[in-house]
């Protein structure tokens, strides 16, 4: 039996992947029936297998599947769901959907569809925290007068109050689309134009603003839970600092280095904001955190995080299942509460890398394939996140995340040692990953000591150099294994007695590469 | 026979092997210069995992007695305790040998852990390698999925022997690898949607030959050199599986 009564007898994933599974799981816990939905491309997916039912909504490509509200909707109505849990991505943060899914009677499991839309226009959600005195990056709170060329002279002096450089950035945005970098005050106008240009054919909205470049920055998120009866808690927070292409590689929990009145300080500001936007269900308040201590908040997510598992493994809190309790109408229960009231002192310290199909050597690019060897590290602290076995096709039609490697443990410097650990039982072949960018973050003293910021990668990944050591390695391996079967006469060395065991290594050395340090080339400048 | 050599303290590998520390023995100069060993192996990144500048390398054995060392085999930072004696007997004792990487000595051992997994120790630097099966030779060049610190890479590999014998009977020499008919093979499967070379077509290194679509990709796939082709072994719309023959440059 379960532990309390299921807060729906059937639910429908509006989702793939590896959050899709995540939310079976869930709600197989609590005893709920979960419904998936899938593409052509998805046929054999995990989720499908997972689930109770599955129901087909079209051709691979997203927008005719994955993005089709109608056919979602209509596949929630036809199983008999009561609620439609979006996971992240697709159709998660889309206001359309959350209304539609209430048109039909059907439970939207996130805010309301009239939050979701004022969050989402992130000038909105900037003058909301104006309102109640969190403090937002500096810039506009008004779209910028991108069609009026008279106002060129008004727009280019705000921008000097605002300093160089700075970015432009679309209010619908996401994903640094409609994103421009603005160096020089005579490149304003134009950025202004193509962002504003980009903005509109990304979102249907071309509205731009200004905000300042902080750099180098932090990005520190607060993962939050409300429920309909007005209870807000910040569960804690998350840095997740290290990221190429304003994506998150690793992200952990809670932020180092962080005192406890600067932890109070920043889940408050957070608080604040849910509070004053009626925010309900899970959601993130992004900030970034500047050298002198600043938290400048940034924008919120009306959903589930990828990372969100970090936060469950040191708060103790099951997020989504608090997620589904919560769009029943349950009130937080007394663990949220009471893990709120810890989330200040946090007593484990968690962290994630998003293992993804992409070559870190060659600029993050996508390598979709079909995935060879898989295995995936064990054993205490460790959880993994995935829908992916060994064969699974990785289809380049959607996000590239194919797991999320999670460790625990009671303290930071512990958790990167167990994360350095399972990182060397990972193995995954048939396509690039991630992995080899995550085995030197882990070994990396600059990521141990706290010194993470959005510009880590940049500083302290060498791809070119990281691989072709591996390749050196690749190539001895190949050709000694070539060369008279590798090891194969051994027992034969032994036989015939040719040397005696010799001391070769150092003492006190292991004689397992460490990363690059081993090697006396210092590519870690602090 | 050529001397056993033994690093000299601390010598441990400095990243390329063609500029490592290790002492030069007397007689490797006559190793280095001499004909090609037969008993060689050319491996090399398959084109479609080679970036710019990624050159074969030649791995050739040295003759001479085996120098036994510890057996260190297992995961984790603490996997380099040595067995005792009587342990070695029965696991095994490493070989760990001296090899030509190119013109370079090294000093190296593979030992396997079970599962296509690997220990390379060089000069006691050890990592953890993965190394595929190799598909079924064709033409003597095995191709095999090897994984490192992460990486992915396909790896071609030959006999030297096979090798020379091969550009011989083309060309009547045996010191280039890049001699002979060069087959370019799928390297992923999928749908041939364009070519654009017929046989006679002088081509340059980088020249699109044909696209290949896979998981909604395209793929184009490009000359890895300079030639002529000599075949196109495919049609615009035939679905190609790893390791067909698609075209052939002279």
């Amino acid at each position: 039996m379960t532990s309390e009564k299921p807060p729906f007898r059937r639910v429908l994933i509006a989702n793939r992947g590896e959050i899709a599974v995540r939310i079976i799981r869930a709600c197989h816990e609590m005893g709920i029936e979960a419904v998936a939905v899938y593409s052509d491309a998805d046929v054999h997916a995990a989720h499908v297998r997972l689930a109770d039912a599955a129901v087909r909504l079209g051709p691979a490509a997203p927008s005719e599947s994955y993005l089709r509200i109608d056919a979602v909707i209509e596949a929630a109505r036809s199983t008999g769901s009561e609620a439609i849990h979006p996971g992240y991505g697709f159709l998660a943060e889309r206001a359309v959907f959350a209304r539609a899914a209430e048109d039909a009677g059907i439970v939207f499991v996130g805010p309301s569809s009239e939050t979701i839309e004022a969050l989402g226009d992130k000038l909105h959600a900037r003058r909301l925290a104006a309102r109640v005195g969190v403090p937002s990056v500096p810039g506009t709170l008004q779209p910028a007068p991108v069609d009026h060329p008279d106002k060129v002279a008004q727009i280019i002096a705000t921008a000097r109050t605002i300093g160089f450089p700075l970015l432009v950035k679309a209010s619908a945005g996401g994903g640094g689309r409609g994103m421009r970098r603005v160096t020089r005050e005579e490149d304003l106008a134009a950025a202004l134009v193509s962002g504003s240009r980009e903005a509109a054919s990304a979102f249907g909205d071309g509205s731009v603003y200004l905000e300042r470049e902080i750099l180098p920055a932090r990005h520190i998120e607060v993962q939050l839970l409300a429920d309909a009866h007005g209870n807000v808690v910040a569960l804690g927070e998350r840095d997740c600092s290290l990221q190429r292409r304003h994506q998150k590689l690793v992200e952990e929990a809670p932020a180092p280095g962080l005192t406890e009145d600067q932890r109070r300080q920043l889940h408050g500001l957070a608080i604040r904001l849910a509070r004053e936007a009626a925010l309900r269900n899970a959601a993130t308040c992004e900030f970034l955190h500047d050298p002198d201590g600043n938290f400048w908040f940034l924008e919120v997510n009306t959903r589930l995080q990828v990372e969100h598992g970090v936060t469950e493994l040191v708060s103790g809190v099951d997020i989504v299942r608090e997620q589904l309790r919560i769009a029943a109408g349950a009130p937080l229960s007394a663990e949220v509460i009471a893990a709120g009231e810890r989330a200040a002192v946090p007593s484990s310290h968690a962290i994630e890398v998003r293992i993804a199909a992409e070559d870190p050597a060659r600029a993050f690019a996508p390598t979709p394939g079909q995935v060879g060897r898989w295995v995936m590290a064990a054993g205490p602290g460790i959880r993994v996140d995935t829908h992916i076995e060994a064969g699974d096709r990785v289809p380049a039609d959607y996000d590239n995340l194919i797991a999320k490697l999670m460790v625990h443990a009671g303290d930071r410097d512990t958790a990167i040692d167990r994360l350095r650990r399972a990182l060397d039982e990972t193995e995954i072949g048939g396509v690039q990953t991630t992995l080899p960018f995550h085995r030197i973050v882990a070994r990396s003293d600059a990521f141990r000591a706290g010194e993470v910021s959005t510009g880590w990668v940049e500083q302290h990944w060498d791809g070119d150099a990281v691989r072709a050591d591996a390749v050196r390695r690749a190539l001895l391996a190949t050709g000694l294994s070539m060369l008279d079967g590798a090891v194969v006469g051994v027992g034969s060395a032994v036989a015939t007695g040719s040397g005696s065991p010799d001391g070769a290594q150092p003492p006190g050395r292991n004689g397992w590469r460490q990363g690059t340090r081993a090697q006396g080339v210092d590519r870690w400048p602090s | 026979m050529a001397e056993l050599t033994t690093p000299a303290p601390g010598a441990a590998s400095k990243g390329s092997p063609a500029n490592d520390g290790h002492a030069v023995a007397p007689g490797q100069d006559v190793a280095a210069t001499a004909p090609v060993d037969p008993r060689a192996v050319r491996v090399r990144l398959a084109a479609s995992s080679r970036a710019d500048g990624e050159a074969m390398v030649r791995v050739s054995p040295v003759t001479g007695p085996l120098r036994m060392t510890n057996p260190t085999v297992g995961l984790g930072p603490l996997g380099g305790v040595a067995l005792p004696p009587q342990a070695e007997a029965v696991k095994g004792v490493l070989a760990q040998r001296h090899v030509l990487v190119d013109d370079s000595r090294v000093e190296v051992s593979l030992t396997p852990s079970g599962g296509g997994r690997y220990v390379l120790d060089e000069a006691g630097e050890r990592s953890r390698v993965i190394l595929e099966p190799a598909s079924a030779a064709d033409g003597g060049v095995q191709i095999r999925e090897v994984i490192v610190d992460g990486f992915r890479f396909l790896v071609e590999s030959e006999s030297e022997r096979i090798a020379a014998l091969r550009e011989r009977a083309s060309h009547g020499r045996a010191s280039s690898a890049h001699s002979g008919p060069l087959q370019v093979k799928a390297i992923i499967p999928g749908k041939v949607v364009s070519v654009s070379v017929v046989p006679g077509d002088a081509v340059t290194a980088g020249q699109q030959l044909l696209v290949v679509e896979a998981m909604k990709m395209q793929n184009e796939l490009r000359a890895p050199r300079d030639g002529t082709i000599d075949r196109v072994g495919v049609v615009v719309g035939v679905n190609i599986e790893i390791g067909d023959l698609l075209v052939v440059i002279s």
